[in-house]
């Protein structure tokens, strides 16, 4: 499998994509977080683009103990301010959360904050959820004029399902001990899934030659768990240490597209369906279905170990760290918490650490 | 590091609160003795229905802050990042972690239910969880969703959280076998109601110049606000707390001699450094509104007891529009008389920390008031630098003086 140039490039260079947008004319809603359906944003006839971190340092406007990876998404949310319409941000964690206080407060384009139950299994929650949903297609149109119509909806979760099927058919080419696709190329995948037109973004991923591309026979395998991984470096990282990244938990990862939506009578039902039950990001969700997912994941991939990789001052993933060490523990798969604040600054540190990792292993 | 001398400007009332918290733990283990379900909550968690349930509150959090105003929450601390957490995380919940995971000996007996609402911070869910993994209790997970606007205490919004409140109701019900009595919600909810009232206006009278209330105060005199909602003690001390601070007002007695400053303070107290409150007095600075001091106070319905209660626990605290707290902030400048601002950028809390430059951005802007900010942590004394930050409120003080 190659990965076809301009998704390559895409992942390199993400302004190049906005100017693209800037130039055609096309209306772009920028958002932060897994949990608000891009569906919608299509069926507004907007482009939805995920806000990362790349390329931004952590923003001034906030403390240094605070998540920076939630700091550089903020700087870049301001410094990219003229590509965009509007911005949605999703109340995951905390600083995601007062991103959506800052924001607010530093631009003048409409911001909507998607309010994401954290008990995702009180039934009352679904019902909340679902009129958030309505609140953020009232928003659409209020703002932007878009008629969200059932067609046009129907359209956009048949277009979103076949890009999460096609995505998960590539990952599990490296299901049951396979070394198909390396993990980098799996990644880019999934971001220019978040940053390019769907439809184009689909159709070059069906073009795909899905014949092996990796060369990585023996490596050992790992599961990476965490938040997001936007720097693909990491992978790069544990790929030049003789690892292998057979699986993941990743917002960036598998998380995006391994559920599907069901199509029903009340398609605002069926969205608030899929992304309050699909596999729960560590804010969200009881702990102990994310730690089944990753037990699952691991066995389904043949996983020999787990990292975790962690933003320093992520709340959500430090406290879940000592719980996925516990629970690996005892089936005797070794975990390894990796923090950083600056991948690129910390590469060396960050290899290292990697290598010990896998060399304990048996690499 | 308090020490007596830390301690001599506070008031009489306020002295009985070491003994009051100490009784309250008392009865906790009484009650538990008694087969009683003690619940483990987070603080913006409706007590007043826990009240009707028949369980028995505890506040963790009260119960960190404690071990750090008395110097002993370090071995704690180091229990939980043996563990592994980390000591990024909040400290009040690496101090019950440690807690739960040292044998819960101490003054805070074991739970028999963990309930938390999320509503001034995400935190509250992470550690609650984590709590349950390592202790197996029950857990109540509620949602108070982030209040955008007026209108969300009147919609879905409202009507979300009085369902979960409800869903707590069963839960109690299967579990320990509990019948909710909606009398005594009722009753909680006027005691709660009552004491309030009583805090409001006891703060009011700090727009009196000098002021008869300060920092140190506040700081200890929310606790019966915290799990003592709902019942008669804490309304008995209100009474005598406001009858002396109108005393002290009456007689135009502040809390120091001569003061020079009003400052407004933003974020939680340091526990294990009250003498700083003393270090602002001794130079003319008094304390005389907290946004914290208030978020405890909230006027109840009881004629729509659970409705009520369910407003309560989405409007409190943190969990209201930026512009909204801005615009308390602002009227409070005014309405007390501030000349200055301190914001103390907590490295646990960072729900709080995260939008305070925005805060300050809003305050100097619109006023010209100066403030200070400065980085610590509220439970772990670790990370404090005492002649640092004594170096910077000298600094700040100077340039009130000139403004």
């Amino acid at each position: 499998m190659e990965i076809p140039i301009n998704i390559s490039n895409l992942c390199e260079n993400q302004v190049k994509q906005l100017n693209k947008y800037k130039d055609s004319g096309v209306k772009v809603l920028g958002y932060t977080c897994s949990y608000v359906p891009e569906e919608l944003i299509i069926s507004a006839e907007l482009q939805p683009y995920r806000i990362s971190n790349i390329g931004a340092n952590t923003s001034t406007l906030t403390p240094s103990f605070i998540c920076p990876f939630a700091s550089a998404t903020l700087e870049n949310i301001l410094k990219l301010e003229e590509f965009f319409s509007g911005f949605v941000l999703a109340h995951t964690c905390d600083p995601m959360w007062r991103l959506y206080d800052i924001v607010k407060k530093k631009t003048k384009k409409p911001v909507f904050l998607l309010r994401v139950p954290h008990n995702t299994e009180d039934p009352s929650s679904l019902d909340f959820f679902r009129m958030e949903l309505s609140r953020f297609k009232k928003f659409l149109a209020e703002n932007f004029g878009a008629k969200v119509d059932r067609d046009g909806l129907s359209d956009a979760i048949k277009l979103c399902n076949e890009n999460r099927s096609l995505l998960k058919e590539v990952y599990m080419l490296n299901s049951g001990g396979k070394y198909s696709v390396d993990a980098s190329d799996r990644f880019k995948l999934v971001l220019a899934s978040m940053w390019m037109p769907k439809k184009e973004c689909n159709a070059q991923i069906k073009a795909l030659s899905l014949k092996r591309s990796s060369n990585k026979t023996g490596d050992v395998r790992l599961h990476i768990n965490g938040t997001t991984v936007y720097d693909l470096n990491l992978i790069k990282t544990i790929e030049d240490s003789g690892g292998f990244v057979a699986s993941d938990d990743l917002c960036t990862g598998s998380r995006y597209f391994w559920s599907n939506v069901e199509e029903s009578q009340d398609l605002i039902s069926a969205l608030a369906y899929r992304y309050l039950k699909r596999t729960p990001c560590p804010s969200h969700g009881p702990l102990q279905q994310r730690l089944e997912y990753i037990d699952f994941m691991v066995k389904e991939f043949k996983a020999r170990g787990v990292i975790t990789f962690a933003e320093r001052f992520c709340d959500p993933i430090l406290y879940d760290s000592v719980h996925v060490k516990d629970a690996f523990a005892k089936e005797g798969i070794p975990t390894m918490l990796v923090d950083y604040e600056n991948p690129a600054q910390e590469i060396g540190r960050i290899k290292t650490r990697i290598e010990a990792f896998i060399e304990s292993i048996g690499g | 590091m308090s020490g007596e001398k830390g301690r001599s400007r506070i008031l009489q009332t306020t002295k009985k609160i070491g003994e009051l918290i100490l009784e309250y733990f008392a009865k906790a283990s009484e009650a538990k003795a008694q087969g009683k379900p003690v619940a483990w909550i987070t603080v913006f968690t409706p007590v007043e229905l826990l009240r009707a349930l028949d369980i028995y509150p505890v506040a963790p959090e009260h119960f960190s802050a404690m071990c750090s105003a008395r110097g002993f929450i370090l071995d704690f601390l180091e229990e939980s990042e043996r563990k592994g957490y980390s000591q990024n995380l909040c400290s009040y919940s690496r101090c019950t972690l440690g807690y739960a995971l040292s044998g819960m000996s101490g003054l805070m007996p074991p739970p028999d239910l963990l309930v938390t609402f999320r509503n001034s911070c995400d935190v509250y869910v992470k550690w609650w969880q984590s709590l349950q993994m390592h202790l197996g209790t029950p857990l109540f997970i509620g949602e108070a969703p982030y209040v955008l606007a007026a209108e969300d205490l009147d919609n879905y919004v409202l009507d979300y959280v009085v369902k979960q409140l409800e869903s707590l109701i069963r839960l109690a019900e299967e579990k320990f076998g509990l019948k909710y009595d909606e009398e005594k919600l009722v009753e909680a909810v006027k005691l709660s109601d009552k004491a309030s009232e009583l805090w409001l206006e006891t703060l009011k009278l700090r727009r009196c110049k000098p002021c008869p209330l300060g920092g140190r105060d506040s700081a200890s005199d929310i606790f019966p606000l915290v799990v003592m909602q709902g019942t008669m003690e804490a309304v008995q001390f209100y009474e005598e707390l406001l009858e002396e601070v109108k005393e002290k007002a009456s007689r135009g007695e502040g809390v120091i001699e001569n003061e020079k400053y009003r400052l407004l303070f933003d974020g939680i107290w340091l526990w294990y450094a009250f003498d700083l409150i003393k270090y602002f007095e001794d130079k003319g600075a008094v304390f005389v509104y907290e946004p914290y001091s208030e978020a405890w106070a909230c006027r109840l319905d009881a004629s729509k007891p659970l409705e009520s209660v369910a407003r309560k626990v989405l409007s409190m605290g943190l969990n209201v529009d930026i512009d909204l707290r801005i615009e308390r902030f602002l009227k409070s400048i005014k309405e007390f008389n501030i000349n200055g601002a301190v914001l103390f950028s907590n490295r646990s809390c960072k729900t709080w920390s995260a939008p305070q430059l925005i805060t300050a951005e809003a305050i100097s802007g619109e006023f010209n008031v100066p403030y200070l900010l400065f980085e610590a942590d509220m439970a772990d004394p670790r990370q404090y630098s005492e002649a640092q930050i004594k170096n910077r409120i000298d600094a700040f003080l100077e340039v009130l003086g000139e403004s």
